[in-house]
């Protein structure tokens, strides 16, 4: 459709162009080669799957930072243990869905958090405070449409999106 | 129960059963599953490693057929966990490795059974062999204490001989047997041979040792003995010899791998002591022989120089024979000719080969010589001189009738 139009304006600049004024040929040329440019940064590539075919399992180090050398995905989680109100976990469970939002949770945590990927950051998208009370063994599965958030000891599951329990 | 209730009762179960199983399965957590299939293939590999047993591994064939079973349908879910790898790859890895435990199993089982297959052996060998020896022992001193009854003794002689002859023909049916096993045998073999005979209280080494220590024993501690025994224990330690350069080094490398060189040395010096006491005999020996045969040859101590002492004997018997050609000479060539053709030749020929005391081109140099000194002491014949005498008186005499008549 740009590109459409782009082609129109060109043909009607060429018009004016050819015959009075010949001196202008240059300038014009630039002219169409920085529409061209401008084109170019509106590409979109669709239908990305970003998902993670099985959650990444991390234990943070002394200061807090989680690494997924698999998804290569590296973060503190200092910020995130004192919104959840406690002082240290030994692991967390992290996995990515299909749109590419991150969820983490951990054992013991009372909410699934929901985040999106930012230029070097990660905004909480979505906290979901689980009606079960504090998660115990929790685990993420990849599932079609949906992230499977089970409980090992209980066997209790959710479905959940970016927007929370499905 | 009526039907309208039963069959509600059955669709609830059903249906209930079919939940718990949804249940069931979804609460599986996908990490999980390929943690624990990692970590039950990685036990399952150890154990594959540590064990020998063919039984034991055969078990170990069924529980990874069924970790197989029970993980391909998360086929998919693993390959993603073990990316770059794949299940498929993990499992026929594991499988090989215990495709090749079960071939290096069976090699040990054919090891153990040729390892318990020789320890029979020995075993049985250990005990002919002291039957042997008591045998020969107890021959020994009955022959001692004979000596006063020349019939006994001879009779017990006789037995003692056949009890030696016996001894060496098992002996050498051992060393036959050896060779065939271990002439050829490669080097690995020989390690794997090594490995199982860390087991065995007694091996073919020690048993070798013993021989040799007891063929020593023999030849030292026995009066009664001939030149022929002589003859014969020295061929029977150059047979023995001829084994042992022949397989020595595959025996120490398999039976004393820790300290073969010594081993090996040990034995050369065993063998030189035996060629050495059955030496001492056998030329003092030998030389008496030929001497009680009215054939006294020079002093010799090895094989060349009791060759030398024959050939000398027949070379100066050929040169007297031609300078005086007397009946004499004559009678000492047949006297010598005699015992060599029937005794040494016939009796010791093939001992005398085997022992490497003469070596058949020098029989056949010394047949010929004889044959020479055959040719020179042949007492020359007159008969025919005086034939000639009487012919020619005979014509003299008819020329004179002749002329007498004419006259």
């Amino acid at each position: 459709m740009h590109l459409y139009t782009l082609t129109n304006s060109n043909n009607n600049f060429r018009m004016i162009i050819m015959k009075p004024m010949k001196f202008l040929k240059l300038p014009a040329l630039l002219a169409f080669m920085l529409l061209l440019t401008g084109c170019g940064s509106s590409l979109v590539l669709e239908n990305v799957d970003y998902s993670q075919p099985l959650e990444s399992v991390l234990s943070p180090d002394s200061d807090g930072v989680v690494h997924d050398q698999r998804y290569a995905i590296q973060f503190n989680i200092t910020p995130l243990l004192e919104y959840e109100g406690t002082d240290s976990v030994e692991e967390i469970r992290l996995i990515r869905n299909t749109p590419g939002f991150y969820f983490v949770t951990a054992d013991g945590f009372s909410n699934v958090y929901i985040f999106s990927p930012g230029e070097g950051e990660l905004s909480l998208h979505e906290e979901v405070e689980l009606p079960d009370g504090p998660i115990s063994e929790p685990a993420f599965n990849q599932r079609t449409t949906h992230i499977e958030l089970i409980y090992q000891s209980s066997g209790q599951t959710y479905n959940l999106d970016q927007n929370g329990i499905r | 129960m009526n039907a309208p209730i039963k069959k509600i009762y059955i669709t609830t179960t059903i249906l209930l059963l079919a939940f718990l199983q949804t249940a069931l399965v979804a609460q599986q957590s996908d990490y999980q599953i390929q943690q624990n299939f990692s970590a039950e293939l990685s036990e399952l590999t150890q154990r594959i490693d540590t064990t020998q047993s063919p039984g034991e591994l055969a078990k170990l064939e069924i529980e990874l057929d069924e970790l197989r079973s029970r993980y391909a349908e998360h086929e998919e879910l693993i390959n993603a966990a073990l990316y770059p790898e794949t299940y498929q790859k993990r499992m026929n890895e594991t499988e090989e490795q215990l495709s090749v435990a079960l071939d290096n199993a069976s090699v040990i089982d054919q090891l153990n059974s040729r390892i318990t297959s020789l320890v029979g052996e020995i075993d049985a060998y250990r005990s002919q062999i002291t039957d042997l020896n008591e045998n020969t022992q107890a021959l020994r001193e009955q022959l001692q204490r004979a000596e006063s009854n020349e019939e006994r003794q001879a009779a017990l002689l006789t037995q003692y001989r056949q009890s030696l002859e016996e001894r060496n023909s098992f002996v050498s049916g051992f060393l036959q047997n050896l060779m065939s096993r271990y002439q050829n045998v490669d080097l690995g073999t020989q390690q794997e041979i090594a490995e199982a005979a860390e087991r065995l209280d007694d091996n073919p080494i020690e048993i070798l040792k013993s021989i040799i220590l007891d063929y020593i024993n023999i030849v030292d501690e026995s009066t009664s003995l001939e030149t022929p025994d002589y003859v014969a224990m020295r061929a029977q330690h150059e047979y023995f010899s001829e084994v042992w350069n022949s397989i020595g080094s595959n025996l120490v490398n398999t039976f004393s791998p820790e300290n073969s060189s010594e081993t090996k040395t040990e034995i050369d010096e065993l063998m030189a002591a035996w060629v050495l006491s059955v030496d001492n005999q056998l030329w003092e020996s030998l030389n008496d022989t030929f001497s009680q045969n009215g054939i006294d040859l020079e002093v010799f101590t090895t094989p060349d120089e009791f060759y030398d002492a024959i050939y000398n004997y027949v070379d100066n018997g050929h040169v007297t024979s031609l300078e005086r050609n007397s009946e004499e000479d004559f009678a000492v060539y047949q006297n010598f000719s005699t015992f060599w053709n029937e005794t040494v030749k016939a009796e010791w020929g093939d001992m005398l080969i085997e022992g490497e005391i003469l070596s058949q081109s020098q029989i056949s140099e010394i047949d010929i010589k004889l044959n020479d000194w055959e040719e020179a002491s042949k007492p020359t014949s007159n008969l025919m001189f005086i034939l000639l005498i009487v012919s020619v008186a005979v014509i003299v005499g008819l020329i004179v009738l002749l002329i007498t008549k004419k006259n």
